[in-house]
């Protein structure tokens, strides 16, 4: 997967860079408009990651400049602004997709990783979620571990769900409280924590290998090995 | 401003009136007067064709008749005469009397007695027109006298009645037509203010508009160089002047929040990618250093939305919000923690209620709502949210039975920084809550129970089209 990163801020870029590397991305980073544009011309890219608040131009201005050029691949927009501006909610219906500063390293590998799902040609929506011997019947809203249902709320199976098709990667409180609750909140409790651990309570019973674990400072992951 | 213009409209019209009420009753007082002279000249003329006619008829047995011929013809030239209603001609008389004072000659209806018993009664003026007032008759008599050489006196009498009659029909004209020209005197006034005040109108309502939602917009200008022209292009001065300072506003906290975000972006990734690396003692002090800087950045957003909002400059981006659902979510998101804290929460809602309002903000404000309830309460304590619609408002209460506000706070409650001393918020909630709900156009109560415990009241108006809704 090759993307290119324009941000100006070279903490924030060199810290992108290495991350997103480390999570399997090929890199080009450009500090400003005019080599991006250079950038964007030279190579073919998968997916971009463009900072709002450029040097020499405006971000929105250099996705709909590099639109006009050809560049098809989706773009995620970071903005350290207060107000999301109606061009970013254009561009969002547009299929982009937009994140604040600051954010965690884990949201933003999530929000890359839906941007490219999006665009590449659906296939069949499966109905049935298998992680390890946890298993999701997603027309029936049954869960069950080894063969056992679980009692779940509907909310919670929509929790598990989430996690599920998150396995093995890292989930933030504030993209389950985006993606469960539908909400863009920073609440100061631990509102969510609470969720996640009656959750376990169902999902590991005694005995059994414990699903979901805590990284703390991070978020949640659902083990798939 | 309807009635602004029906009070110019009335004085106007009262003082137009007023002038040409005057105009019409001196035209009217002109016009009888000229009868009068009309009259007054006809019976001195005729008088004195009788005077010359009873002088040159010699006193024979023939008298009475030749001069009673005369006056009768003379009846027949009355000026201004209309058919008499009897027949019988009862407008004109014509008496002599001999020089003892006794009635010599009559023509005239009736017997002539009660006539010269009124005349006798009235001090008479010689050669000039009086008027005089005979019993029987409603009307008056001009009289006419002249002293003959012989010593009788003749008296020509005219019933004034044709004369009243004619200017009691000019009156009724004149009076129906001054009212015509008052109700259009009026008509005129009341819909030139009612133009003029509409454009005043126009411009206060676009000026509100302007003050609620956006501030590009300008009142509507007319090319007219009057009052009102310059009203609107004073206010629209005013309004370049507030845009410009917004904007300015805008242009602060939105390069604050980039100078702050951007190294705050820089410091989480590197914490976060240390944390990756980090051996089991190292995890703690990074993870609760995530935790603060969590903390900070969502503390500069709503102290800068606060800023804002104060300064009347809260930026929305307003959607439709059903608040019985988003409560219903709401609550099915905090109900595992406060009852983790033996905390209990209901919520009393009166069926669907929209508002038009920023998503956002809204989602922040319930989680400040409660995530305060959550760290103000003593376990066992429980909270209620009702919701209801109260006219165009939606009604929201949040009452808990806990310790409620403490008193040395409470006056403060919507300030920044006041916290309650075993807080450990940063003091921000409340004025938040505040910032957002005046944002929106609502309003905030915050105080005690009587029964103890704290009772927060949040109004904000519903969307226009669930009240029409309602209404149908």
């Amino acid at each position: 997967m090759r993307l290119l990163l324009v941000e100006d801020e070279l903490d924030i870029q060199s810290f992108l860079r290495s991350s997103l590397e480390e999570a399997g991305y090929q890199v080009e980073a450009a500090a400003d408009g005019k080599s991006a544009e250079r950038l964007a011309a030279e190579g073919v890219f998968d997916i971009l990651i463009v900072d709002l608040g450029l040097p020499d131009m405006d971000g929105i201005s250099l996705i709909l400049r590099l639109r006009q050029l050809g560049v098809k691949a989706p773009v995620l927009i970071l903005s350290a602004r207060r107000s999301v501006d109606d061009r970013v909610r254009g561009l969002e219906q547009g299929g982009d997709d937009y994140l604040t500063k600051p954010f965690a390293l884990a949201e933003l590998l999530a929000r890359l990783r839906n941007l490219l799902k999006r665009n590449s040609p659906p296939g069949n929506e499966a109905t049935r979620l298998r992680v390890l011997d946890l298993e999701l019947d997603l027309l029936r809203h049954e869960a069950s571990r080894s063969g056992q249902i679980l009692q779940l709320t509907p909310q919670e199976f929509v929790l598990l769900e989430y996690l599920c098709r998150n396995a093995g990667r890292v989930v933030t409180r504030s993209m389950i409280l985006d993606q469960v609750w539908g909400m863009r909140i920073q609440p100061d409790t631990n509102v969510v924590d609470v969720h996640i651990y009656r959750l376990r309570g169902k999902v590991d019973g005694k005995g059994q290998q414990p699903l979901i674990r805590t990284l703390r400072g991070v978020g949640y992951v659902l083990k798939d090995r | 401003m309807r009635s602004a213009a029906w009070r110019i409209s009335l004085w106007a019209t009262l003082a137009f009136a007023c002038g040409t009420m005057l105009v019409f009753v001196f035209l009217h007082r002109f016009v009888a007067d000229d009868i009068q002279r009309r009259s007054d000249a006809w019976l001195s003329g005729e008088i004195e064709v009788l005077e010359d006619v009873a002088e040159r008829t010699p006193k024979d047995a023939l008298y009475s008749r030749v001069v009673g011929e005369v006056a009768e013809l003379a009846s027949k030239e009355v000026p201004n005469k209309l058919p008499s209603d009897t027949g019988s001609n009862d407008s004109v008389f014509f008496l002599q009397t001999g020089s003892d004072g006794s009635l010599k000659l009559w023509v005239g209806a009736g017997s002539g007695e009660l006539t010269l018993r009124a005349i006798k009664a009235s001090a008479f003026l010689p050669d000039r027109p009086m008027d005089l007032h005979v019993s029987g008759f409603a009307i008056p008599f001009r009289v006419a006298s002249l002293r003959l050489d012989d010593g009788t006196r003749i008296y020509l009498g005219l019933s004034e009645r044709d004369e009243l009659r004619v200017l009691r029909a000019l009156g009724l004209r004149f009076v129906s037509l001054w009212f015509l020209l008052v109700l259009l005197g009026f008509g005129i006034v009341f819909f030139t203010t009612r133009r003029m005040l509409s454009h005043v109108r126009e411009i206060s309502e676009a000026a509100s508009r302007i003050g609620h939602s956006d501030l590009n917009s300008r009142v509507p200008t007319t090319q007219r160089n009057d009052e009102v022209g310059n009203l609107a292009r004073t206010l629209n001065r005013m309004l370049d002047r507030i845009e410009s300072s917004m904007h300015q506003l805008h242009t602060i906290t939105d390069s604050l929040a980039h100078d702050l975000r951007s190294p705050l972006t820089a410091i989480r990734g590197k914490l976060e990618m240390s944390l990756s690396a980090a051996q089991d003692e190292q995890i703690e002090p990074i993870v609760s250093a995530i935790e603060e800087l969590d903390r900070l950045s969502e503390f500069l957003n709503q102290s800068l939305d606060v800023a804002e909002a104060k300064a009347d400059a809260l930026r929305l981006t307003p959607t439709e919000i059903e608040l019985d659902e988003l409560f219903r979510v709401m609550i099915d998101l905090y109900e595992p923690s406060m009852s983790e804290r033996g905390l209990q929460i209901r919520l009393h809602s009166g069926g669907p209620m929209k508002v038009t309002a920023d998503a956002a903000l809204i989602h922040r404000m319930i989680a400040n709502l409660f995530d305060n309830e959550l760290k103000h309460l003593p376990a066992a304590s429980s909270v209620t949210v009702q919701l209801k619609a109260q006219d165009d408002m939606a009604l929201l209460v949040l009452e808990d039975d806990g310790p409620g506000f403490a008193a040395e706070v409470i006056q403060h409650l919507f300030e920044r920084r006041v916290k309650g001393r075993e807080s450990n918020g940063h003091g921000l909630g409340l004025a938040f809550v505040d910032a957002v709900v005046r944002a929106h156009g609502g309003a905030v109560t915050a105080g005690n129970r009587e029964g103890g415990g704290a009772r927060i009241v949040i109004t904000l108006p519903l969307t226009s089209d669930a009240l029409k809704n309602s209404a149908a």
